[in-house]
């Protein structure tokens, strides 16, 4: 057998070619790493990648919007163009991620320079001074509606401007009022009280086994609408300082053992309760005749197919409703501070307040603004009654609901009040159980 | 045979390395090795190590997730010691371990037998079971939502058709769980499928028949040589299925959201409401630390007995 000859260098596996072939995948491999690092700088959407916009003509704004409100953004934002401030960019984001992005944002050193926040939550970007203080604040404030103001204010300024507001009322399904020969209370004065609302529940009858008599909307981080029962008895649930919460409040104990008998009556169906399925939800279905629901939600309602109606807030010893909406806030860091300072002024005007709410139907809270004379684009007969529905959100109520610790409340008042509805301790034992957790996470 | 004058010299026989080049290569080949580890160990630092560790800074303190925080050292830790709702979460996450993993493991494994042998639609199958896996955990749980409604879901209209009684899907604490529970199963049994059926190919067909000429009867067959021969996939399939429980999040928020009354809260869906709805990112991350830890520990005593097992065997 003869030696095998030796093979032309070039088919040989030798050290060089396997040097080569390494340095041709390492140098893939950075490529396509390369290719990867920039493909998620960009991301998914360069709308959605948060921050201050470089562009020194523009600012930008994180918030979150219906199908209606973004138009209605978009009007402002180009109004405020044409009168000769800068662009203002939009960065619409789903409403349960606005917190997130407006958070990540700030902590990333790169702020929007605007974003819009609910009332509840303004105090806590208030308390970590996140927020701008609002030059001319005491030329507008008189022109303010005062439970909105104070939702913005505290003794070292105004955070921004209360934008709009939205209520509750109750939502009536027509036909089930015929049936029951209910007359609707038509104005704030004549509102059911607690005894004939529950009479009404009472005269309700389910159209099928499956139906019930009523659901309240404290679904969805709305748990602190139970609040609105609390204060229409006369009670509250922090302290006047608003450092601590009230021990044995008779108030709270009458709203608790009045909602607990919505679920110990079979008036509101079981999964109705604070973590169960949204109130508007089962009303649209048709498995409850009324339900307790936002103006901001009669779009979506009007496409039910279905005739219905509003009347007002059951009352007691007060009428009272919880305080909705959202204020548009600067950001304190922001490089663009006071061109996004002349936007919240621009928006705060009782002409474009006017003109965004009959688009998005919300409800202003200037008080020259003429509510009944806007051109509300959804049921413009029942925003009338939310208007006047808004006169009921006081102040007591408003202030326990702005605390800087209020969505740390808010989640104890789900979490308990869940607990209460569903379980079976006595009222008294079931309030402890609510005051506890609530006390648990109260800051000063 | 060696072909005459094949035999190569002797001084070209011995390598020509110097101390210097044979120093050298262990180096180079040392720096090639983390050259092609780098980008796997770049993404690991940067989202998983680099993240675990700022998990773990934010646990130790005050923070909200807005503006400076301050260093709290172990309170979030303590906190947790005295809060019935954590341990009420952790003993509903251990419930759900206990519960959902043999059963999912038992019934994958069965279904991987079955699925084995030459049935018609075999493929079709296969891809059936593993659809719920791969499909988005929010639509899953959308379509359990809408499947164990207790006012409008299909399974209690059928119930009731059936003249049986519909269970409080949504209000009754032990009827959302089994309903979470079932929607779980159905969307990660299918995992386990596919990994037993992928380890089945690797199952030595000599032995099986061996057994089988030995007198062994099916079931003796599947008992005493396959599910031993499968222990190491078995190992990694529960391992799987603990941190996939630990980690569950989407089908428990979408379903019940944690209710009705903490029946169904679970360790992430609490660690997320602390940390994203009541704005307690310190102890929210905590949480979420604590759940770290413990899949971390059960996973390194299940390898440890598993070697131990291994070894004997």
């Amino acid at each position: 057998m003869t030696a095998p000859r030796t093979a032309p260098s070039a088919a040989r596996p030798g050290p060089l070619r396997a040097s080569a072939t390494r340095r041709a995948v390492l140098g893939a491999g950075a490529g396509t790493a390369a290719t990867a690092g920039l493909s998620a700088c960009s991301g998914f959407s360069t709308d959605a990648s948060g921050g201050t916009s470089g562009d020194p003509d523009e600012l930008t704004m994180i918030t979150w919007a219906s199908e209606a409100e973004v138009p209605a953004f978009e009007k402002l934002a180009d109004d405020f163009a044409a009168a000769g401030g800068p662009r203002v960019r939009l960065q619409v984001v789903p409403y349960s991620q606005v917190l997130t992005a407006v958070d990540t944002a700030l902590r990333t050193d790169s702020p929007p320079d605007l974003f819009r926040v609910s009332y509840t939550d303004v105090a806590a970007y208030r308390a970590q001074g996140v927020l701008a203080d609002l030059p001319g604040a005491a030329e507008l404030e008189p022109s303010f509606l005062p439970a909105f103001w104070n939702a913005v204010t505290d003794e070292r300024g105004t955070f921004g401007v209360p934008h709009h507001t939205d209520t509750s009322m109750v939502l009536v399904n027509d036909e089930a009022v015929a049936a029951a020969g209910l007359t609707l209370p038509g104005t704030l004065e004549r509102a059911w009280t607690w005894e004939e609302f529950a009479d009404v529940l009472r005269r309700v009858q389910p159209t099928r086994a499956d139906t019930y008599p009523v659901a309240v909307n404290w679904q969805n981080a709305g748990a602190f609408r139970w609040l609105d029962w609390v204060d229409q008895a006369g009670g509250r649930l922090l302290t006047e300082d608003l450092t601590g919460v009230v021990e044995d409040d008779p108030g709270m104990l009458k709203a608790l053992s009045f909602t607990r008998d919505l679920f110990r009556q079979g008036w509101t169906p079981p999964n109705a309760s604070t973590r169960g399925q949204a109130a508007s939800d089962l009303f649209l279905n048709q498995t409850v005749a009324l339900c307790f629901a936002g103006d901001f939600l009669l779009a979506e309602i009007d496409s039910g197919g279905f005739g219905y109606s509003a009347t007002f807030l059951p009352r007691d010893v007060n009428a009272s409703a919880d305080l909705g909406g959202n204020a548009l806030v600067a950001v304190e860091a922001s490089d663009k501070r006071d061109a996004a300072l002349d936007f919240l002024a621009f928006c705060a005007q009782a002409e474009q307040m006017g003109d965004f709410c009959a688009a998005a139907t919300v409800l202003p809270t200037r008080s020259d603004v003429d509510a009944a004379a806007l051109d509300w684009n959804v049921r413009p007969d029942l925003m009338e009654l939310y208007v006047e529905q808004a006169r009921a959100i006081r102040t007591p109520l408003v202030e326990q609901v702005v605390v800087p610790s209020f969505s740390a409340i808010n989640t104890q008042l789900r979490d308990r009040l869940d607990e209460a509805f569903l379980g079976s301790a006595d009222d008294r034992a079931a309030l402890r159980d609510i005051t506890e957790g609530v006390r648990s996470v109260v800051r000063a | 045979m060696r072909a005459p004058g094949a035999e190569a010299p002797a001084s070209r026989r011995v390598p020509r390395t110097t101390p210097r080049t044979a120093t050298r290569r262990p180096v180079r080949r040392w720096l090639t090795s983390y050259a092609l580890l780098a980008p796997a160990l770049v993404l690991f630092g940067l989202f998983v190590l680099y993240p675990l560790v700022q998990a773990v800074r934010i646990s130790m303190t005050d923070s909200t997730g807005i503006g400076e925080a301050r260093f709290t050292g172990l309170d979030n830790y303590a906190r947790m010691v005295g809060d019935p709702v954590f341990w009420r979460a952790a003993g509903n996450t251990v419930l759900l371990a206990l519960v959902s993993v043999p059963t999912s493991v038992a019934t994958g494994f069965g279904l991987a037998l079955l699925l084995r042998e030459r049935l018609p639609a075999r493929g079709l199958f296969r891809a059936l079971f593993l659809a719920p896996y791969v499909l988005s955990g929010v639509v899953v749980a959308m379509a359990g939502r809408w499947i164990f409604d207790q006012e409008v879901g299909v399974v209690d209209r059928a119930l009731t058709q059936l003249g049986l009684p519909a269970p409080d899907w949504q209000s009754s604490g032990a009827a959302a769980a089994v309903s979470v529970f079932v929607v779980l199963f159905w969307a990660r049994t299918g995992l386990v499928v596919v990994l037993y059926l992928s380890a089945l190919q690797g199952v030595d067909r000599d032995v099986l028949e061996a057994a089988e000429l030995d007198g062994a009867s099916r079931r003796q067959r599947v008992r005493y040589v396959t599910w031993p021969l499968l222990r190491p996939t078995t190992f990694f399939v529960v391992v799987l299925m603990v941190v996939e429980v630990f980690q569950t999040f989407d089908v428990v928020r979408v379903m019940t959201g944690g209710g009705p009354a903490g029946a169904t809260e679970i360790l992430v869906t609490y660690a997320y409401a602390q940390g994203f709805q009541a704005r307690a990112e310190g102890y929210g991350s905590a949480i979420g630390v604590v759940v770290f830890s413990v899949v971390l520990l059960a996973t390194v005593v299940a390898w440890w007995v598993q070697r131990d097992s291994e070894e004997v065997a």
